[in-house]
């Protein structure tokens, strides 16, 4: 069997030039892949024949990009066009858009081929990818574990190497934490960086997509090509064009480094911790300073996080009522019959949990004890972290305080999926581009992954770190079956 | 703290979000949601702070679009994804009041 | 009415704006055509959708607030009205809770010659929602509707009587009508009228009814009459007034209970994050401003100063197409202008079912023939042979007198003997004339006029009527 996929973007786009192989080989393998693998449960809705033919249709084109031909994974939150996109929701199970969202269409401008639309929380709430209603994901590492999420699908598709890229998206770490359980490149960009025109929204001033992949470098490349002011955004922003790979291979010397003391404390687990020392050491040997500092309400993220998120996301989720789209109840006995068993039986236990709560936050007084204040702490969030860039080119820490635990591990309780993001959260709330990178694994061969955050638009200094990181630890991220040692 | 909510205060919250329960899943909700109340009401104890709202992390402002149409869709695209039509028209139960 | 009690009464008024595209996103503002027709994906709240703001409509808003005498908000943001309606497809509605464009503004209104200020509380952008309609046990939904630019105009309680409420919502209407922001048809929906009604013995105000969609500015007026009637009715029998909202019915006249207001309507506001601040710079506002609609009042104003009656003013104002007609035009003789506009012209496009627009006149021609008109060049009756043609065709008046072939006898022989034959009629005119009456000479110009039909060239008359009476 062939073994194309295993290659680099780089390597595969020579071949593809030369002709050695076509888009149709990829896809092949891509679906052989996911057949394979078919008990990880990575996609909901397959692209099958419309893949197949638009790789048939690629052969007839010039090969005019780097990532012409490649197949891509989309998370399914984000609209494509008479492919469907369920949000992972009993409520959206047969829906079809009727336009694309503004990512899928630059993806379709580049060429790549859409394969299929991966597995998440629904509505991507929830930080496993088990609250999906078609069924969690599993870890490639350990199929007993989790992927973390929301984004799990699409990064246990590109841990598995089904795929080399994919799409996610982050409202409180949702890219980045499934990409430090599954040992992938995870990139969640500075608020506005990329179009939302098109991503179901859960928290509107939160959310945001970004590309998933095996390394750094390919996630720039994606990066690349997603970017933009869309007039249909109007949170998007205007940027100068620029190559998120410029800085790729530049060394780290003299770089300004902070580490936030609450990113490592003891909330943290004790051999994710030792991985960030190691790390810290190996950064001042190359010549990088690094720094322990305090960031002034960053305890606090969580709880800003949870009331302005619920709130929202009550707001974002009115729109599914059972008359314009999605699920709705046969017969119902009257108008408010129709709303309320609609959304009783098309969403699930975690969704209703949050809108509940968020219609509560933002009811009456509430809106200003709760909500209010909430906006008006997270200015102060986003104050302290500028100030920390005043000095430092980049802040680091731990992706996650855990490594990826059993799939049967705490199941409803309603905390632990902000908990597990309390390191991850306070960047969204501050708008700000953070990663991860894999830096090691647990004793029992899980991976551990490294958070980097930037200042507003500095993705390409985060990527000069994090490849300069990959290529000093030059670590192995191909699972390997049978290799955990923990039951 | 209290470890669950008040049963009306469960229905209020289930009548605010549109969303019917039986009977066992108010005293499941009544627990569950009682713990992130509790969560969300660390929010009182966090002092000193500015009376700038963050609305939406970004910069810039609105920039205002020309009055031209761009998209216009039909009602046939759509109709196959509206639960219950009638003609040109979306179909609900008889609405109560205007 | 018992006059012991005072009736205090407000008025929140929505009016379509007159852009091409809806508010929040770029599908046609129009929903007089077939259902669901000038939708698209984001009228139908589809997820992953996202609203973007129609410059022009904030232009509209901003034209209204300027013309109301409010302060700007140059830091805007909008708001999520949340709550669960058929016709709200996205669950919530944008409009501007917190930061309205407008506030704090005031409109004059005149009652028996004494004007009085009237205060705006604010103006807000917001959408509309889809129309809805009943048959049965089941609604139907029409959204084309839905997203169309609206503002509200919540007006302070400072409406004591019907007759104010008349004049109010008369002035508001004249006005957004002439800044062209809205058709403003209450029959039609583009104007839409709620009618807040309170009455007190004391200085502090009562407990006040909402009654909604009032169906014209004469029901408004009722409406503050008959909602204060019995409410100082139920007072008197010792009863409370409940706020609540009620419904007017224009054949009993009278207000019917719609529903007890909920307490404190618990929309759930916050701010929306899809849209970022929207900044109106100084430079803009003063645009707007320079460029704004000479407004009613001041058209009136004008109108008198020339000499138009009272009476014709107000017609003119009525009729805007026409008073717009007679912008830039302050040089010529406005009151045979206006007369013209009023009579002979307005007869022509009611007959015709036309506008001004759709004729052949234009500002030049009426310019001309005011002139020709008021130097005696022609005279009435010959425009009136000429106005058909005067609509509907490109000629000039000169062109169009001819080639009709009615044009002005010229022939001085000829004229000297109608001179003559008239001063020799006319004696005691001619003494008049001699002992220093100058109007005499209008009396025998008309004469001489009359004699020929009109189709004299008076100001050759005129030179030769003078020097005939000079050789007597």
């Amino acid at each position: 069997m062939s073994k194309y996929l295993d290659k680099s973007i780089v390597e595969i786009h020579q071949l593809l030039k030369k002709k050695e192989i076509y888009p149709i080989d990829l896809v092949e393998e891509a679906f052989n892949r996911i057949e394979k693998n078919k008990d990880l449960n990575c996609f909901i809705t397959l692209n099958k024949e419309k893949a197949l033919k638009e790789a048939k249709e690629l052969e007839n084109l010039e090969v005019d990009n780097l990532l012409f031909g490649i197949p891509i994974a989309i998370k399914d939150n984000i609209s494509t066009k008479g492919l469907k996109t369920t949000c992972a929701s009993k409520m959206l199970e047969n829906y079809e858009p009727i336009f694309d969202a503004t990512v899928v269409q630059k993806i379709k401008d580049k060429h790549m081929i859409i394969i299929g639309k991966t597995n998440m929380d629904e509505f991507a709430m929830g930080s496993t990818s088990r609250t999906s209603y078609f069924g969690a994901p599993k870890n490639p590492w350990n199929k007993k574990k989790i992927t973390g999420g929301s984004s799990g699908g699409s990064a246990a598709c590109i841990a598995s190497r089904m795929v080399p890229l994919a799409l996610g998206s982050d409202t409180g770490g949702s890219i980045r934490q499934p990409a430090s359980y599954t040992g992938i490149v995870g990139m969640k960009p500075t608020y506005g960086r990329i179009s939302r025109y098109g991503l179901v929204a859960f928290a509107s001033s939160l959310d945001q997509i970004g590309p998933m992949t095996r390394d750094v470098y390919e996630n720039a490349l994606l990066l690349n090509e997603l970017v933009g002011r869309d007039s249909n955004d109007l949170t998007s922003a205007w940027r100068e064009e620029e190559d998120f790979t410029r800085l790729i291979g530049k060394d780290i010397k003299k770089m300004k480094i902070a580490v936030p003391n609450y990113f490592i404390s003891d909330i943290v687990n004790l051999e994710i911790r030792e991985k960030i020392s190691d790390m810290i050491t190996l950064l001042k040997e190359n010549g990088a300073t690094v720094d322990f500092i305090d960031i002034d309400y960053i305890e606090n993220a969580v709880t800003l996080y949870q009331i302005i998120a619920m709130g929202e996301a009550s707001s974002n989720l009115a729109r599914f009522d059972g008359i314009k789209f999605g699920y709705s109840i046969p017969n119902p006995e009257s108008l408010e019959d129709l709303y309320r068993k609609t959304r009783a039986e098309g969403f699930g236990k975690e969704v209703k949990r949050r809108i509940m709560v968020g219609s509560y936050l933002l009811s009456g007084e509430n809106a200003v004890t709760y909500y209010n204040k909430a906006l008006q702490i997270r200015d102060d969030i986003r104050k302290s972290f500028q100030k920390a860039f005043e000095s430092y080119d980049l802040i680091i820490g731990p992706t996650t305080t855990t490594i990826a635990y059993n799939l049967d591990q705490d199941i409803d309780d309603p905390i632990k999926s902000f908990l597990d993001d309390v390191l991850v959260i306070p960047v969204n709330m501050a708008g700000l581009p953070g990663m991860n990178v894999p830096i090691g694994f647990s004793s029992y061969q899980m991976p551990i992954g490294l958070h980097i955050i930037g200042n507003s638009f500095e993705e390409a200094k985060m990527y000069q770190l994090a490849s300069w990181i990959e290529k000093k630890l030059n670590l192995d991220l191909i699972p390997k079956e049978g290799e955990s040692h923990e039951s | 703290m209290k470890e669950k909510l008040e049963l009306c205060e469960v229905e209020h919250v289930a009548n605010l979000a549109r969303i019917e329960l039986t009977e066992e899943e108010k005293d499941q909700y009544a627990i569950d949601l009682k713990k992130l109340l509790n969560e969300v009401e660390k929010i009182s104890e966090i002092k000193n702070y500015d009376e700038e709202l963050l609305i939406t992390p970004v910069e810039h402002t609105v920039s205002l679009r020309k009055d031209e149409n761009k998209r216009t869709i039909s009602f046939n695209e759509i109709k196959k994804n509206i639960p219950k039509s009638s003609g040109n028209f979306v179909e609900v139960p008889v609405m109560l009041h205007e | 009415m018992n006059r012991d009690y005072q009736v205090t009464a407000g008025a929140e008024v929505h009016c379509e704006l007159k852009s091409k595209t809806k508010m929040f996103s770029d599908s046609y503002n129009n929903y007089g055509t077939m259902a669901n027709t000038n939708i698209n994906e984001i009228d139908f709240a589809y997820p992953g959708t996202l609203p973007t703001v129609n410059g022009y409509a904030v232009e509209l808003a901003l034209k209204a607030s300027l013309a109301l005498n409010c302060k700007i908000n140059k830091k805007m943001h909008f708001d999520r009205k949340n709550y669960f309606y058929p016709d709200l497809p996205k669950g919530y509605q944008i409009t501007q809770a917190r930061s309205p464009i407008g506030t704090d503004g005031y409109l004059e209104i005149e009652i028996d010659g004494i004007t009085k200020k009237i205060g705006i509380h604010d103006i807000h952008i917001e959408e509309d929602t889809s129309k809805s309609t009943h048959y049965k046990e089941k609604s139907f939904l029409d959204f084309n509707r839905n997203g169309v630019p609206l503002i509200e105009i919540v007006s302070e309680p400072d409406i004591k009587s019907d007759k104010e409420m008349v004049a109010y919502l008369e002035k508001l209407r004249e006005t957004l009508l002439y800044l062209n922001v809205s058709d403003c048809k209450i029959e039609e929906g583009s104007m839409r009228c709620d009618v807040n009604v309170s009455v007190s013995k004391t200085e502090t105000l009562g407990t006040r009814t909402e009654t909604k969609n009032v169906g014209s500015i004469h029901s408004a007026g009722m409406v503050v009459l008959v909602e204060a009637k019995r409410q100082i009715e139920e007072l008197e029998k010792g009863n409370k007034i409940q706020e609540e909202t009620r419904r007017y019915d224009e054949k009993e006249n009278k207000t019917t209970l719609m529903r007890i207001k909920e307490v404190g309507n618990d929309y759930r506001y916050f701010p929306e994050p899809d849209i970022p601040f929207l900044i109106l710079e100084d430079s803009e506002i003063e645009r707007v401003r320079e460029n704004l609609e000479v407004l009613p009042d001041a058209r009136r104003k004008t109108y008198l100063e020339k000499g138009i009656s009272l009476g014709n003013a107000n017609k003119l104002i009525q009729n805007k197409q026409l008073s717009d007609f007679l912008l830039n035009l302050e040089d010529i003789d406005l009151v045979i202008a206006s007369n013209l506009l009023l009579g002979d012209i307005s007869a022509y496009l009611n007959k015709t079912e036309k506008t001004l627009k759709e004729t052949k006149l234009t500002q030049e021609k009426l310019k001309d023939l005011v002139k020709k008109l008021s130097s005696g060049e022609i005279t009435n009756k010959v425009f009136k042979e000429i106005l058909t043609e005067l609509m509907e065709t490109e000629f000039s008046v000169q062109e169009i007198i001819s080639s009709k072939g009615i044009e002005t006898i010229n022939d001085k022989s000829y004229l000297i003997e109608i001179v003559n034959k008239i001063i020799e009629g006319n004696k005691n005119s001619v003494d008049d004339y001699k002992s220093g009456k100058d109007r005499a000479i209008k009396y025998l110009m008309g004469q001489i006029m009359k004699e020929t039909k009109g189709s004299a060239n008076p100001s050759l008359v005129n030179q030769l009527l003078l020097e005939e009476l000079s050789k007597r």
